[in-house]
């Protein structure tokens, strides 16, 4: 289960978070550990250096690329290296939308882009799409395979 | 970083705003403006515009409340501040609202057709739109407009996008699953806009129905539009039967059509170059059956299974990962169905093979999961071929290029399961993996070259073992992490093993031996027939050869793990000391985990959380291995002296009573010893005694710390005094020596020289005592007096008289003097007591006193009776008998003790008191009259918990007594927790935390019920009598309160008026404290009584006032803390109205646990 992605800019104000099966009341627990992470590991970290964490039995692997930083969370199959696969394919498409490693003024004019990204890359708490080309013709409405 | 720090998510929101309506929004919007620190909660800006008054006036406290956080920022942060100017120039484009957003999108669907409006949706409009977690009902039908007759794709794909948050909205205050802002509710349009009246249950089947027609739609124009449609639908929450039933119709109809034809055309690497029919069927395919993993399971439905079998041969990766994970999922139910309907496709050439190359590494670990699931069931025992076929492809996956797939392999060979973890499962996985070996299958003939290299079979465990050396190689975190986890996983096997007592678990073997021999055994993988292989193996082989063997290869690879310590990643190191503590065998030295650790530990960057696990570990461990108790307990030690001040004490001392219990009866002194060291650690006081270092070195440099060490003492002494006589085996009641009053006539030093000879465990605790009664702290002494006296209480002679007399010198202070000359020399009167515990002692010096002139008295009429020889009466008895029973009262008073075996006026009385009680028919059983039932304690001590498994000297009495004292509470809660490996609750983050922590916690709760308390007595005493509007401001208090007492990092930046703010912490809204689940997930009782005294106004004020009653019209879903949510046709109590408002009260509390609040008077129909 995926149980969260989070998306925050340098100092820790959240851009993006998507929850599955976390209670309301623990995101906020989440969000400032999460963030706390980030704020200890991720300043000297050079862009989309993975780093992994845990608590008790869920996975956590984050990373920063340009102004951003991402975590995502997870547990049972989702591992570390499970993770890091998702990381793999979120950060090469936030890249990609933003043509560069992201600003946070990039990241925020493509803003609604990632979004739809993001959709392609998981929902519901299971990762769908990990396939770059794949996943930017279904944010096109196109079909996965094309004929 | 500099020239991009305006642009926070709230720049987005409101830089390029489209055009905003002016007519009648100017009052919300100039609230806006002036509070665009707090548009995140555009609800409460932009919302009560009818609420006049109250709303200017909340207005006004949030910009009193946002002035001040901006000043503060700015003096924080003065630097940034210099920013100011450029920042606030470009902020005089006017901000976006909600209301806005969802205005344009009304707006640009009715003119969809034209160019710029598409471009004003895709650009402006839906992507800032993006920033909450899903949009109101209110604008459905404007996404659905959209949705027919717009063609863009991009805004297509938008409004699909919206339109599943929409269906996977949960109703309540807008927040959805998925976190995020949540969405200002659709009422706070309803004065700006004419589409009011809709609700979620108007607009989710109108959105179902038009989903359901397209995800039906054959059209081959259509044929992306279908695909996306599916998916939106598959956001419903599966709670929603009626959709659920329709996607599975809709689902099943799909592959109905695509999945029966054969895959003829499927190439090797995928379905490039295939013709637009099969292309157009393979979409279709994956959208079914990415739809159909995400519905429930259905087991019993053999469609279901047929359905997803199918889908491992289709062509798109996806849904062959999709259709193995369902699969996987129903082998753990019932692997023999699953086996039967996999048949040909398992087989070897089959569609399975395949999966082996498919480019989709979850696919893999999931094929990974289902032949572990099925090579291992029992209820294929009668099919060995199946098993095989499957343990085969298992063993083929260890082969495998990514990490991920191979460790799922390694740790399905070891026998990992997710919930039932049994203990001969993972030792037969630790046998499986060192001594079985892969031998790959008759390769297919047109791949010549490749198998020939990898045909040669391999060990297992040389494999594992290679694969695992690498990538501890590796230079990314989490394959280090994951590498440290699969080793930690191989120990908890290995340690299985060990406890089971496997046979042949010999490591000296050598590995090779076996592959050697392997062709000519032409084994089938076949459990049974290894053990006889092996030996035949070893009998061939000359012994084995260094490195080959299974240990040589451990060594090897704990070396590496070893190194890996050396990581920078905290996590890292933690789970290679795991891996560590798991794979240390019981029989060798530990000196090198010993030292790893402490070196560790001595890194104060190490969170509590993670040093806390580690001595979890160590319980399972224990749990796992019970004689390795003392190693453990040593291990535990230096968590105890080097990090006191983060570790959990309660969990530390579970673990020391459980290890001294696992001990056994040869190490309970080591045990005890590895326990009290603790004591010899030099106080915490800095400076003082600093020449008393012990073995390890104590850091306790920084206050807090040296509190928590002293804690820790001070619960190793209570720990000592409670157990030095079980790990002593010495007890008064069970103390083959008679009370010997010769003992009393020699001297001190002889009394101890006796005391240690006869038990060096007991005399050495007694020693350790006193030492702390003496020189400890004011709170260590007196820990050490009570736990003296629960020694003399419950020990035999010559201990109890030891300590009997020290107590006495204790008290009256001259021990001080004979122990120590430090105040020899400085002349001042100590006082009576000059260790200042008179106090304290007197009385339990009383008891003993009291024990000891009744024993003498006892002996003294025993001889009185023999000498006289005559019986011993009844009333003399029952004298007797009084004093036994009374002396047990004042004992009982002081520790626990086996009130059926204990004899206050020692072993000679039994007799008498014996004959007493069967005289008149006494049991033995505690009555009323006990005092620690009298006192209550009873129920602590008497509380009947299963006693773990003892040695035959442990007294069950005293087992259950530190059963109740340790055993249940949060320790015993959290090591079992982590026992069963579960646990995905957030974690806390430290108090020393630069972020506050966030604080939904049950004081907020409570802190809100207060809150809103005298608002609703104010309410109360509006609704007898006058209704002014002043009363709105005790809501206020409460919102403003509430925001102000919010303070984490958050989402969407708010952005004020200042730059500063992206320096500190941002509030969001915190989830309501109403919200639906919050109740229910909620535990704490306390939580609903609360909200009963104070949410609810007594029910006689209510019926003093003059009360309306009402039925809700509509749905209403609250938006703010002091609204209320209602059903349709809800039955309501008015208590008053105000601008538009009713106060009102529900008869029973809705989903959200609120009773009362405002609702709009539109609503409610008054009867």
């Amino acid at each position: 289960m995926l149980m969260a992605v989070l998306i925050s800019n340098s100092v820790g104000n959240i851009l993006v978070e998507r929850f599955n099966g976390v209670p309301s009341e623990e995101r906020l627990h989440w969000r400032s550990f999460l963030v706390k992470l980030g704020a200890d590991n991720l300043q000297r970290a050079s862009n989309e250096e993975l780093f992994v964490a845990s608590h008790k039995s869920v996975h956590i692997v984050y990373t920063v690329l340009g102004d951003v930083c991402i975590y995502i969370v997870g547990k049972d199959a989702y591992d570390e290296l499970a993770l890091a696969e998702v990381m793999f394919v979120i950060t090469s498409l936030i890249k990609d939308a933003c043509k560069k490693s992201p600003t946070e003024r990039l990241f925020l004019d493509k803003y609604g882009k990632i979004c739809l990204c993001l959709d392609e890359i998981f929902w519901k708490g299971i990762v769908e799409n990990t396939n770059k080309e794949r996943i930017k013709r279904l944010t096109r409405l196109k079909p996965p395979g094309e004929f | 970083m500099a020239d991009s720090s305006g642009t926070t998510l709230m720049d987005l929101i409101t830089a390029d705003a489209p055009p905003p309506p002016a007519a009648s929004y100017s009052s919300s919007s100039s609230v806006s403006s002036t509070v665009a620190g707090q548009q995140y909660q555009p609800q409460q800006v932009s919302t009560k515009t009818t609420l006049g008054e109250k709303k200017s006036k909340r207005a006004a406290l949030l910009q009193i409340q946002n002035d001040t956080i901006s000043a503060a920022k700015a003096a924080l942060n003065p630097v940034r501040a210099n920013i100011i100017p450029y920042n606030s120039q470009k902020r005089k484009k006017k901000p976006v609202s909600y209301a806005q957003l969802a205005r344009s999108i009304h707006e640009l669907a009715a003119t969809s057709d034209q160019k710029s409006s598409q471009k004003q949706l895709v650009h402006h409009v839906f992507p800032k739109l993006a920033v909450y977690n899903s949009v109101d009902p209110s604008l459905a039908p404007s996404l659905l407009m959209l949705n027919q007759q717009c063609e863009d794709r991009t805004v297509l794909r938008y409004v699909y996008y919206y339109l599943a948050r929409i269906l996977s909205d949960n109703g309540s205050q807008g927040l959805s699953q998925g976190g995020g802002i949540p969405t200002p509710n659709w009422d706070a349009l309803a004065d700006i806009d004419a589409v009011g009246g809709v609700t979620r249950a108007d607009v989710v089947p109108r959105i179902v129905n038009q989903l359901t027609t397209e995800a039906m739609n054959t059209d081959v124009e259509f044929h992306a539009r279908r695909l996306q449609a599916l998916k939106a639908l598959t956001y419903a929450p599966s709670s929603n039967t009626e959709i659920l039933s329709k996607l599975y119709e809709i689902v099943f109809d799909i592959l109905n059509k695509v999945a029966d034809v054969p895959q003829k055309k499927k190439g090797l690497f995928g379905a490039k170059g295939g013709d637009k029919e099969s292309i157009i069927r393979s979409n279709l395919q994956y959208a079914a059956l990415s739809a159909l993993r995400r519905l429930p399971l259905d087991p019993g439905n053999p469609a279901f299974l047929h359905r997803a079998v199918q889908g491992i041969s289709f062509a798109d990766p996806v849904a062959v990962r999709h259709s193995l994970e369902i699969i996987s999922e129903l082998a753990a139910r019932d692997p023999y169905a699953v086996a039967v309907a996999l048949g040909k496709v398992a087989a070897p050439g089959g569609a399975l093979q395949d999966v082996l190359h498919l480019h989709d590494v979850l696919a893999r670990v999931s094929l990974a999961k289902l032949c572990h699931s099925i090579s291992r069931a029992r209820a294929l025992d009668e099919r060995p071929d199946i098993k095989s076929q499957f343990n085969s492809v298992l063993y083929q996956l260890l082969l495998d290029p990514s990490e991920r797939v191979c460790f799922e392999v390694i740790l399905c060979i070891l026998g990992r399961y997710d919930k039932t973890e049994r203990t001969e499962e993972r030792a037969t996985g630790w046998y499986r993996l060192t001594r079985e070996i892969l031998k790959l299958p008759e390769a297919p003939s047109n791949s010549k070259d490749k198998s020939q290299k990898t045909r040669r079979p391999q060990p297992l465990i040389k494999l594992v073992m290679r694969r695992l050396e690498s990538s501890f190689r590796s230079f990314s975190r989490p394959v280090l992490h994951a590498a440290a986890r699969v080793v930690q996983e191989m120990g908890k096997s290995r340690a299985a093993a060990f406890a089971v007592g496997l046979q042949d678990i010999d490591e000296g073997v050598n590995v090779n031996s076996f592959s050697d021999t392997a062709d000519s055994v032409d084994s089938d993988m076949n459990d049974d027939s290894h053990p006889e292989d092996i030996r035949k193996a070893t009998s061939m082989s000359n012994v084995g050869r260094g490195k080959d063997t299974i240990a040589g290869m451990l060594a090897s690879l704990m070396e590496v793990v070893r190194t890996t310590v050396a990581c920078e990643c905290i996590y890292v190191r933690a789970m290679v000391i795991k891996a560590l503590i798991w794979m240390q065998s019981p029989y060798e030295s530990f000196d090198e985990l010993k030292s790893i650790i402490a070196a560790e530990l001595s890194d104060p960057a190490w969170p509590a959380t993670l040093l806390n696990d580690v001595l979890l570990t160590l319980h399972a461990r224990f749990k796992a291995t019970p004689h390795m108790a003392v190693t453990l307990l040593e291990i535990a030690r230096i968590f105890a002296t080097k990090v006191p001040g983060k570790i959990d004490a309660d969990v530390l001392q579970l673990l020391w009573k459980t290890c001294l219990v696992g001990a056994g009866p040869d190490g309970k002194h080591t045990a005890l010893e590895a326990v009290t060291i603790v004591l010899d650690l030099p106080p915490p006081q800095p400076g003082s005694m600093s020449g008393f270092t012990s073995v390890d070195m104590v850091s306790a440099s920084d206050p807090k710390s040296a509190l928590a060490l002293q804690r820790l003492v001070q619960a190793a002494v209570w720990f000592l005094g409670e157990n030095a006589n079980y790990a002593a085996s010495e007890y008064a009641w069970e103390s083959a020596t008679p009370p010997g009053t010769a003992l009393m006539m020699l001297d001190a030093d002889k009394m101890v020289a006796a005391a240690s000879s006869r038990n060096p465990t007991l005399a050495g605790a007694l020693t350790r005592l006193q030492r702390c009664a003496f020189s400890g702290s004011w709170e260590i002494r007196i820990v050490a007096v009570q736990a003296l006296t629960t020694m003399a209480i419950r020990s035999g002679e010559p201990f109890r008289l030891q300590i009997y007399e020290f107590l006495h010198t204790l008290a009256q202070g001259g021990m001080q003097s004979q122990l120590s000359e430090m105040h020899l020399s400085n002349g001042e009167d100590q006082g009576a007591s000059g260790t200042g515990l008179g106090v304290l002692i007197t009385p339990m010096i009383k008891v003993l006193d009291e024990m000891y002139g009744a024993q003498d008295d006892l002996i003294k009429e025993i001889r009185n009776h023999d000498n006289a020889k005559k019986e011993w009466t009844d009333d003399e008895l029952k004298k007797l008998y009084e004093t036994h029973e009374r002396l047990l009262d004042l004992v009982s008073l002081f520790c626990y003790v086996p009130r059926a075996k204990y004899l206050p006026l020692g072993p000679i009385s039994a007799k008498l008191i014996d004959i007493y009680r069967t005289r008149h028919n006494i049991s033995v059983s505690t009555g009323l009259s006990d005092p620690a039932v009298a006192t209550g304690i009873s129920e602590l001590i008497y509380e009947s918990k299963p006693a773990p498994v003892q040695p035959d000297t442990l007294d069950d009495d005293l087992v259950n007594a530190w059963a109740a004292n340790l055993g249940d509470g949060p320790a015993m809660n959290r090591v079992n927790e982590f026992l069963a490996g579960a646990g995905t609750d957030a974690p806390d983050v430290d108090e020393e935390n630069i972020i506050s922590r966030p604080s939904v916690s049950y004081d907020d709760m409570w802190a809100k019920t207060l809150l809103e308390a005298p608002e609703l007595e104010e309410d109360d005493v509006r609704s007898s009598g006058s209704s002014s509007p002043e009363s709105t401001g005790s809501v206020e208090t409460s919102i403003s309160s509430h925001f102000g007492g919010m303070n984490y990092p958050s989402l969407f930046s708010s952005k004020p008026s200042t730059y500063s703010s992206s320096q500190t912490s941002i509030r969001e809204e915190p989830p309501p404290y109403s919200s639906p689940d919050r109740y229910n997930s909620f535990e704490n009782p306390l939580a609903g009584r609360g909200s009963q005294s104070f949410g609810f106004p007594d029910d006689e004020r209510v019926s003093s006032g003059n009360p309306q009653f009402g039925t809700a019209l509509y749905d209403f879903t609250a938006g703010g803390d002091d609204e209320l949510s209602l059903t349709a046709g809800e039955e309501i109590e008015v208590e008053y109205e105000v601008d538009g408002w009713f106060y009102v009260k529900k008869k029973r509390p809705g989903r959200d646990g609120k009773m009362a609040g405002l609702v709009p008077v539109l609503y409610v129909n008054q009867s």
